[in-house]
């Protein structure tokens, strides 16, 4: 009874609300019929019947062309039944009377329809205005605190009271981890609906297209949000239940929703640059705590090399015995020194260091670090086939070169005396192949690819961190290095990114 | 000799004296100062981590005071920027610990060399057998004469005033070209490229012009 009785109150409001502009387009027709019969006797007919199109401008205005029609039609009827030959028919008998009443018909729908445009316009105008200022007002908000929720929250209070929303909420995050960042709370039910909805990108109930929110129809027993899935998070709101909302308000609801997109979007950014920015500091402190190591390890080393190099020397007159001695601890002291290197090398490439890329030329990398081996290159049968006119590298040089010098130390390693080592490199379809191949045993074909392990190495003595600190140097510039067994000896193979276009013009203008 | 780590300025002291030099130590940078000013060596070995003011302080008051000393930096791995900060600064030349006093021995006797071709005002630099003639600004190598444009002497005439020190970028750049083209490497690669095409040095195996990854150009002295 209680329902029924809701229905009918509600049905009651809504027909009024709708039947009150026809009620008085009628009033009106009444009213001006009732007046152009009191004062027809002293003024000229036609004239008056302008009366009843004042009546449709002034319906039109107010409540749009469709109640100024009926009024128009009503006061075509009206005015054929009481001032037209014959009174109280239909029926017109003077071809001047069809005039009359055709042209109060136009001009009353005409005006109809201009005035309801402007009003229409003036409307969306209006409505418009209203929009950029709320836009504009959450726009201030978002700019003047950055870094928190109160714009999204002033954002969620706008669509509620000018968007014509029951409610409103906006949910930010990862997955399960998302929650509701500003706005009303939501049951477990509506969270858990929430991110479900996040996770998978999808809208429930409404949908952003065109710069316009569509709403669709929504049957279920429980009042279900609808939910409208944004770039950075979700909008979750409810309707009103007694009104859905106007055209205008869609509008700013979309435009509401594509700006908390826009905010929630900059807050992810912000939380990536935030984790960039402690990503950095425990690098600077990895790089700290590697430096300062470093000084520790190498200190002790460099004292004793200074001491038993000096005792080494003839000046100092050690028996043949202990000269032997201290000149094979020097020998060993050195070894140390490489291996805290190479460990510590690897240590900081680990760490991720950061490289230094700039263009380079491959010649040049290989100028120094061949001068820089000069000494254990001695003997060797050292070929170099680098044709003309390759690209440059675009490498961290230091890093480039100690591969080059990984590279050729292992291979001078494994030379016999008087052996050959080629060096060479070659443009490929992806970047700068360069290779170092050396006469010598060949690799067994089970550890092709464990050389490249940390620690891994094939003499007694060696550090093992050579060829792996270079593959993880190559690797890092988002190279390969590979190594095969060639006819003579092993072959390592890099493969390194290049600088596209740089070269040419620099190798023209050189030759 | 200044460094803070009393075990090596006794093997240094010791291992250099075997050759003849008269050193002192210093364990500060404060005490080097106060030596150098009465004393005017001809070679200071100066470790850049020091207690107290840093090597490269040092190093700077030193430039200020008197051009005459050779300064070797000696550093326990010193980064690139470290070395190419110290040579900017006016450092003859760098040495890495840990090192046998030996490699130390040949780094300052090159220095010395060069000190005293410097100090002698001969107007032919030579190296190798590459002779510049700063008289008649004329580069002949291995006896045959090479032209050059004026900027490429100039490049050239730096790298052989400092012929065995690395010249860094920023000095090549500054020296050749001036304060506003520092920072262009672009100009140093170029120009050095040329030279050694006209020297007909293979830049993969260099026998004047080494590059010095990280830090600059070298000319083999």
């Amino acid at each position: 009874m209680d329902t029924g009785a809701g229905v009918f109150s509600v049905a009651m409001r809504a027909l009024r609300s709708r039947a009150l502009p026809y009620l008085a387009g009628a009033a009106g027709v009444v009213l001006v019929t009732g007046g152009i019969a009191v004062v027809r006797p002293v003024a000229v007919l036609p004239n008056l019947s302008a009366a009843y199109v004042l009546l449709v401008l002034w319906l039109s205005a107010l409540w749009g062309w469709r109640p100024a029609v009926a009024a128009a039609l009503l006061a075509f009827v009206a005015y054929d039944w009481f001032f037209v030959v014959p009174y109280g028919t239909l029926w017109i008998s003077a071809p001047r009377d069809v005039l009359d009443l055709v042209l109060l018909l136009g001009a009353a729908l005409l005006g109809a329809r201009l005035v309801s445009t402007l009003a229409a316009q003036r409307q969306g105008a209006v409505a418009e205005a209203a929009e950029s200022g709320i836009l504009y007002e959450v726009a201030i908000a978002a700019l003047r605190e950055p870094e928190g929720t109160g714009a999204l929250s002033l954002l969620c209070r706008r669509a509620v009271d000018s968007g014509g929303l029951q409610a409103m909420a906006l949910l930010a995050g990862e997955g399960e981890a998302a929650e509701v960042i500003a706005g009303e709370r939501l049951s477990r039910a509506d969270l858990r609906q929430a991110r479900w909805a996040l996770a998978r990108g999808v809208d429930l109930g409404a949908r952003l297209q065109d710069g316009e929110l569509h709403l669709m129809r929504i049957f279920s027993p429980r009042r279900e949000p609808r939910l409208v899935t944004l770039s950075g998070g979700v909008a979750v709101f409810w309707l009103r239940e007694e009104s859905q909302p106007t055209q205008d308000q869609r509008h700013l609801l979309a435009a509401l929703f594509g700006l908390a997109g826009l905010l929630l979007d900059r807050r992810r950014a912000g939380a990536a640059v935030e984790r960039a920015r402690a990503l950095e500091a425990s690098d600077r402190l990895k790089t700290a705590v590697l430096s300062s190591v470093s000084h520790e390890l190498k200190t002790p080393i460099a004292a004793l090399r200074a001491g038993l190099s000096t005792l080494s020397m003839p000046q100092a007159g050690l028996p043949d015995e202990h000269h032997e001695l201290v000149a094979g601890l020097d020998r060993q002291t050195s070894r140390l020194d490489h291996l805290v290197s190479d460990l510590l090398t690897m240590a900081r490439l680990e760490a991720e260091v950061s490289l230094e890329r700039s263009p380079q030329p491959f010649e040049e990398l290989l100028g120094s670090a061949l001068h820089a081996l000069r000494p254990l290159l001695t003997g060797l049968d050292l070929r170099i086939e680098v044709p003309p006119h390759l690209p440059l590298l675009l490498v961290d040089e230091l890093q480039m070169e100690r591969v080059l010098t990984n590279l050729l130390e292992n291979a001078a390693e494994w030379t016999p005396s008087g052996g050959r080592i080629t060096v060479g490199a070659e443009r490929q379809a992806d970047g700068l192949g360069v290779w170092v191949e050396n006469e010598g045993p060949a690799i067994a074909d089970e550890e092709l690819e464990r050389v490249f392990a940390k620690f891994w190495t094939r003499r007694k003595g060696g550090s093992g961190l050579g060829l792996a600190i270079s593959r993880r140097i190559v690797e890092a510039h988002g190279g390969t290095i590979r190594v095969e067994n060639r006819h003579d000896g092993p072959r390592f193979t890099c493969c390194l990114p290049v600088e596209a276009g740089v070269v040419a013009a620099e190798r023209t203008a050189g030759g | 000799m200044v460094d803070d780590e009393p075990e090596i300025r006794r093997a240094l002291r010791t291992g250099l004296g075997y050759q003849g030099f008269d050193v002192r130590a210093a364990d500060s940078g404060e005490e080097a100062l106060a030596q150098v000013a009465g004393w005017r060596p001809d070679v200071v070995l100066l470790d850049l981590g020091l207690p107290g003011i840093d090597g490269f302080e040092v190093l700077q008051e030193l430039r200020s005071r008197d051009r005459r000393a050779a300064v070797i930096v000696v550093s326990v791995m010193p980064g690139e920027r470290d070395k190419v900060r110290a040579l900017d600064l006016g450092a003859d030349d760098y040495v890495v610990k840990p090192f046998g006093v030996e490699e130390l021995l040949a780094r300052i006797r090159a220095v010395l060399r060069r000190q005293a071709a410097i100090a002698d005002g001969e107007p032919v630099i030579r190296a190798g057998d590459l002779e510049l003639d700063l008289g008649r600004r004329e580069v002949r190598a291995g006896g045959r004469p090479v032209h050059l444009t004026p900027t490429e002497y100039e490049v050239l005439r730096v790298l052989a005033l400092h012929a065995g020190k690395p010249v860094t970028h920023t000095t090549l750049l500054r020296q050749v070209w001036g304060e506003h083209a520092v920072g262009d490497r672009y100009n140093t690669r170029y120009v050095v490229a040329q030279l050694r095409r006209k020297l007909a040095d293979d830049p993969a195996r260099p026998r004047y012009i080494v590059n010095e990854p990280g830090v600059g150009y070298r000319l083999e002295s």
